[in-house]
């Protein structure tokens, strides 16, 4: 079985999409380095990132299939989940015969497939757009700085990032991804994604404990009591997000 | 009296108005200034009672001078009482908003001492949020019956929404239980507003320059179970707020209670299960294409406890049914109980490139187990038990109520269950 491995960016992706189309043996699997466990009756190869064969299967996505099926597939890259770079290419490949009705295909796996996925990707993008906490730190001079940790379940960093460079506009920020050791800084102009190691104990600016407290406070007296309901809200605010909240609802 | 202090007395004040929602109005951050308004609302964070907090929920003072029957904060209540300075709110809220605690203000006041000046005190809060610290994020604010139509229009200009809550649905109820409380002066503000809110929108059609006015539109909020009001009363109300008064929400609160006056009914709970079926029957009236008069008469002036409203409606129109799923028009796909606005659109759609059948269904998120009674796909029923109402009645009774929240927000999981945390947020953001 002809396996095409990739360096694990999203231009790796789409080069190894290029080349399957013009590279025989066709690859039955597409998957990144990482992903790859050797075993006997697999032939990889191993495809080098190329901008240009990249950008035109980018090009050729947008035009002959649509926008949206190429922001779907963006989506479920994000999700690094085992399998993805395989999914994405058996749904190009329908979308290349399909066209722009693509999504209406419910019916059919990959389509199905890619359409959970992304969508799941979007859910986590929009709950961490309200999960995410901010800690005021100071900064060296002018410049206090805020703070946020999170650990997503899929690499949605730069999907977030966008939306507080908005809203948080005039501030200095930086939002890590603990897990993944990848941080989004910004300096109320524009934001840049680094790699960001594991930050020790975080120096907080003059009154950032006081405005945590009164935000434990206000969120242990907003509940109703005869309405207690815990299950509904671990439905809605998974357990695995709550170690960065700062009203860590478990403890009260 | 501390800043915590005081919170937790205007917070804990302020948790029975039950609205939470963010969305509707889209503004924009400005230069240099702070915040913007998402359209489709952000959750960001939910209570041990399992509602989302989307603002900062606060009161301006819990001191008030009336006395409904039903409120803590009325005047013949013994409880820490506390104000806060329009500084202090602002501060509040800048700062949970940098963290990103919160998606605005939800600012709202007891009468104290008169309507007047309670309105000055919030309209100067608001203009302190937005012409002091360039505040762009999401502020709802009380508009307060009584208070002169000036103070309500100047704070419409720099709010996103406003919300008049009428509590109880009739005159009789207010006149047993609000007693300073008058119809009349509770609708008419509502109808000013949203007939300003018409016309503004007209103005900006031609010129960008005209302020907006209450752009995330109104909303109310009345309670359930304080009064003997049928669901058919309630009901009539809301569709009524919602085609003449152009109401984005009604909001309905079971009542805690809170009081033991004589003239309020002994409850051992909140009446949440009734609240869960008038939220249901309110999305039939905004979503879905059902009138009042259909779901509740006279005769039936009260929603079947174990029946969600669109299951009881089919049962009693059976004539109308089955489907078949393959033919049948969008609106009456919308009438289907197990099928929701999501999965009729996705039927619509997948159904151009071929005919469906009960495993797609299942896969599109309509709950078969109640629309399998009410459809035919490709001809085929999938009902199992004969076509009557008694048999089809006896099936949805049967089946497990686990799953039923009986809160505002699980909602959407009784009608979609395939996708409930998806829906859940729709259902929050009020975005079908
Ligand atoms: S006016 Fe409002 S705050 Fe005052 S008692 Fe009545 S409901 Fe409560």
């Amino acid at each position: 079985m002809v396996i095409f491995l990739y360096d694990g960016s999203f231009e790796g992706l789409l080069t190894a999409i290029y080349e399957a189309y013009y590279r025989q043996p066709r690859p039955e699997q597409i998957m990144t380095q990482r992903e790859y466990q050797p075993d006997l009756f697999s032939q990889p190869i191993i495809i080098e990132s190329d901008p240009e064969k990249a950008g035109k299967v980018y090009r050729a996505i947008e035009q002959k299939i649509s926008r949206e099926a190429l922001e779907h597939i963006y989506y479920v890259f994000l999700s690094e989940l085992p399998g993805a770079g395989t999914l994405i290419f058996h749904y190009l490949q329908l979308g290349w015969r399909l066209g722009g009705d693509i999504n209406g295909h419910l019916a059919v796996e990959p389509v199905r497939q890619v359409l959970k996925i992304s969508q799941r990707v979007g859910l986590e993008r929009h709950r961490m757009l309200g999960l995410l906490r901010f800690q005021k730190i100071n900064g060296q001079g002018e410049g206090a700085l805020y703070y946020a940790a999170f650990e997503p379940d899929y690499n949605i960093l730069e999907l977030i990032a966008p939306h507080f460079s908005r809203r948080l506009a005039d501030q200095n920020w930086i939002i890590h991804d603990v897990k993944r050791k990848l941080a989004a800084f910004y300096n109320q102009k524009e934001w840049v994604i680094g790699e960001l190691p594991a930050v020790g104990q975080l120096n907080w600016a003059e009154n950032e404990a006081f405005y945590q407290e009164l935000w434990q406070r206000y969120f242990e007296r907003i509940a109703v009591e005869g309405r207690t309901n815990r299950k509904l809200q671990r439905q809605y605010m998974p357990v695995r997000y709550w170690r960065h909240l700062i009203e860590k609802p478990g403890k009260h | 009296m501390e800043l915590v202090e005081k919170l937790s007395i205007l917070s804990a004040a302020a948790k029975y108005d039950v609205s939470c929602s963010s969305s509707g109005s889209n503004r924009k951050n400005k230069p240099g200034g702070l915040g913007n308004a998402a359209a489709s609302g952000i959750c960001h964070s939910w209570s041990q009672d399992g509602r989302c907090i989307s603002l900062l929920k606060i009161l301006q003072t819990n001191y008030c001078v009336y006395d409904c029957a039903y409120c803590v904060n009325r005047v013949s209540n013994d409880l820490p009482r506390a104000t806060f300075t329009p500084e202090e709110v602002a501060d509040l809220t800048i700062n949970f908003y940098r963290r990103n605690y919160i998606e605005g203000l939800f600012l709202s006041s007891a009468i104290w001492p008169n309507p007047n000046q309670t309105m000055e005190a919030l309209l100067r809060t608001v203009k302190l949020l937005r012409n002091q610290h360039r505040f762009n994020g999401y502020i709802h604010v009380k508009a307060i019956p009584g208070a002169d139509w000036r103070l309500i229009a100047e704070t419409g200009t720099l709010v996103d929404r406003m919300s008049v809550n009428i509590e109880l649905p009739t005159s009789e109820s207010l006149k047993l239980l609000a007693p300073q409380k008058k119809r009349d002066n509770i609708l008419q503000p509502m109808k000013l507003i949203g007939s300003q809110i018409v016309e503004t929108q007209e103005e900006r059609k031609r010129s960008r320059k005209v302020p907006s006015f209450v752009p995330a539109g109104q909303s109310t909020q009345l309670i359930i179970g304080a009064t003997p009001d049928t669901d058919l009363r309630i009901l009539q109300l809301a569709e009524s707020l919602y085609r003449q008064v152009h109401l984005k929400r009604v909001y309905y609160s079971a009542y805690v209670p809170v009081s033991t006056n004589p003239r309020l009914p002994a409850l051992a709970a909140p009446p949440l299960h009734r609240e869960h079926r008038l939220y249901q029957a309110d999305w039939l009236l905004r979503f879905y294409g059902f009138e009042a008069k259909e779901l509740l008469n006279e005769a039936n002036p009260n929603f079947h406890l174990q029946l969600d409203p669109k299951s009881d409606w089919a049962l009693r129109n059976l004539h109308m049914f089955p489907l078949e799923v393959n033919k049948a028009d969008y609106r009456f796909l919308l009438r289907v109980p197990g099928i929701g606005v999501r999965s009729a659109q996705r039927i619509i759609t997948a159904r151009r490139f071929h005919s469906l059948d009960f495993t797609d269904l299942q896969k599109m998120g309509v709950v078969m187990k109640r629309a399998r009674y009410f459809l035919t796909c490709k001809g085929k029923y999938y009902g199992q038990v004969p076509y009557r109402e008694e048999t089809i009645k006896e099936q949805l009774l049967a089946q497990p109520k686990g799953k039923e929240n009986f809160t505002q927000l699980s909602l959407f999981s009784d009608f979609d269950n395939q996708y409930p945390v998806q829906d859940a947020i729709s259902s929050i953001t009020g975005e079908l």
